[in-house]
């Protein structure tokens, strides 16, 4: 009984279709209006997991019920592409992504700038696990561009993701992050804080890409918000939300 | 094999342990020394670990205890630096995290030992304090030795507190588990397995030295061992 009960609550009430999205966290602030927007246009309503997209990459290898995988960088998709799991030879490119530094208005370091990292009175700066987030590979490739590296190596603090990175600063608890623009663009972050893009020419682009799931069984609803994501309108909306757009 | 996790994984559950001890020991004697309403009220606050998330726990740890807190404020003017992300805000926190852990058993060895003891030995002249040590103590050892190793192994597998507040910083807050789970993000399952297993290890070699300890089981408040 509880099992149905189960059953029936998880499933789409009167033909409302649901789709199941793994999202990498740098679209956390992004989804629900995405979410929302997707919603009214075509009545599919889309339930969002948030992680890294490492941690949502190894959730899809193990098995984990998802329709469509949204990452934020290529490697991720692409592992589960070559996995044999995507319905579709290649990853296909949604949005592009931005690293700005942030800092809260009362950390007295204002003004902000790049040069702000190496301040003698700046003793924690998150920035996400370099090894399995792509801002934080961002992060760290701009820090070694900019020879700040060894010096700001000491104080780094590190999120699992970029959300968790966002958090720490966001707290007061670390005084600089390196963070996605989707954080520092939401009103809550503008309200309390500033921040500065860190130049484009410093760190790799952040080039995110989805797949649909080979496994799904609402493929063809995964392929049109793929396209819906991909159409010119979606995309003009992106820069607002602190994406770039791809098309 | 991260050496450098281990090692701060270690010193993390012999610092927390030791620091347990020396609360739990007392506190633990209070509560069982007694009924009462404020001995209950302890007692549910000593157990809130067990069953809050430690989400909870991380949750206070980083913005209860945070710069953005007047309490927060304080302590960071105490300490020099907030709580998080430092092994001393790890320390505090699994003390907190594991307090159940040293209590719990040491309220029910303390219950079982007869009071009549007790009160032998106080009425023979010796202090409370030298009853304590060579009267309870000796019988409730079985439950000291529980606390300890629960409170070591317990700390060791911590983990949700630690990914909150750490900030994965290797040497200072980079524990085992977090290496694991860092490990097995990266796909890199082979290092995963080492670590998986030395936390496997840690438990089994914890939990047999409860079980198989001669003596330990059937110390407890049980008259054998003082008329010996």
């Amino acid at each position: 009984m509880l099992y149905i009960g189960l059953v029936c609550a998880g499933s789409p009430a009167w033909g409302q279709k649901e789709l199941r999205v793994a999202a990498a966290a740098d679209l956390q602030p992004v989804m629900p209006v995405l979410s929302q927007a997707y919603q009214q246009a075509t009545g599919v309503k889309l339930v969002v997991s948030f992680g890294s997209s490492s941690t949502l990459a190894t959730q899809i290898l193990g098995g984990a019920p998802m329709d469509i995988f949204l990452g934020a960088d290529f490697t991720y998709p692409e592992k589960v592409v070559a996995a044999g799991l995507a319905d579709g030879s290649a990853p296909t490119v949604y949005a592009k992504g931005t690293l700005v530094l942030w800092t809260r208005n009362d950390s007295g370091l204002l003004p902000l700038s790049v040069e702000r990292l190496t301040d003698p009175r700046v003793k924690t700066v998150a920035i996400a696990n370099e090894l399995h987030a792509p801002y934080g590979r961002a992060a760290a490739a701009a820090l070694r561009k900019m020879k700040m590296y060894d010096e700001v190596s000491p104080h780094l603090v590190v999120g699992e993701n970029i959300t968790q990175t966002a958090q720490f600063v966001e707290s007061g608890n670390a005084q600089l992050g390196l963070i996605s623009l989707t954080a520092a663009s939401t009103d809550h972050f503008k309200e309390i804080g500033t921040y500065v893009l860190v130049p484009t020419s410093q760190y790799p682009a952040i080039l995110q890409y989805a797949v649909v799931m080979q496994k799904s069984d609402r493929k063809a609803e995964a392929h049109a918000f793929l396209d819906w994501l991909l159409s010119s309108p979606v995309q003009g909306t992106l820069p607002k939300l602190g994406l770039g757009a791809v098309k | 094999m991260d050496f450098g996790a281990l090692w701060l994984t270690l010193r993390l559950a012999v610092g927390t342990t030791a620091i347990l001890l020396v609360v739990a020991l007392p506190l633990a004697w209070w509560i069982a020394s007694g009924r009462g309403a404020g001995r209950a009220l302890v007692q549910a606050v000593v157990a809130l670990p067990l069953v809050l998330p430690p989400t909870v726990l991380g949750f206070y740890l980083l913005i209860a205890l945070g710069p953005l807190s007047a309490p927060g404020r304080l302590l960071i003017k105490i300490v020099g630096h907030p709580l998080a992300f430092s092994f001393a805000g790890l320390l505090v926190g699994s003390v907190i995290y594991s307090l159940p852990f040293a209590v719990q058993p040491l309220v029910a060895g303390f219950s079982a030992v007869d009071r009549g003891y007790v009160e032998a030995s106080e009425g023979l002249g010796v202090s409370p304090w030298g009853t304590f040590w060579s009267v309870v103590l000796p019988l409730a050892r079985g439950s000291l030795l529980t606390s300890t190793v629960l409170t070591f192994t317990h700390t060791v597998g911590e983990f949700g507190v630690v990914l909150m507040l750490g900030g994965n910083i290797p040497g200072a807050t980079q524990t085992l588990s977090i290496a694991l789970y860092d490990q097995v993000q990266e796909f890199n399952y082979a290092a995963a397995n080492r670590t998986a297993l030395v936390l496997v290890v840690f438990a089994i070699v914890a939990l047999l030295t409860i079980y198989l300890l001669p003596g330990v089981s059937k110390a407890d408040g049980k008259r054998v061992d003082v008329v010996q």
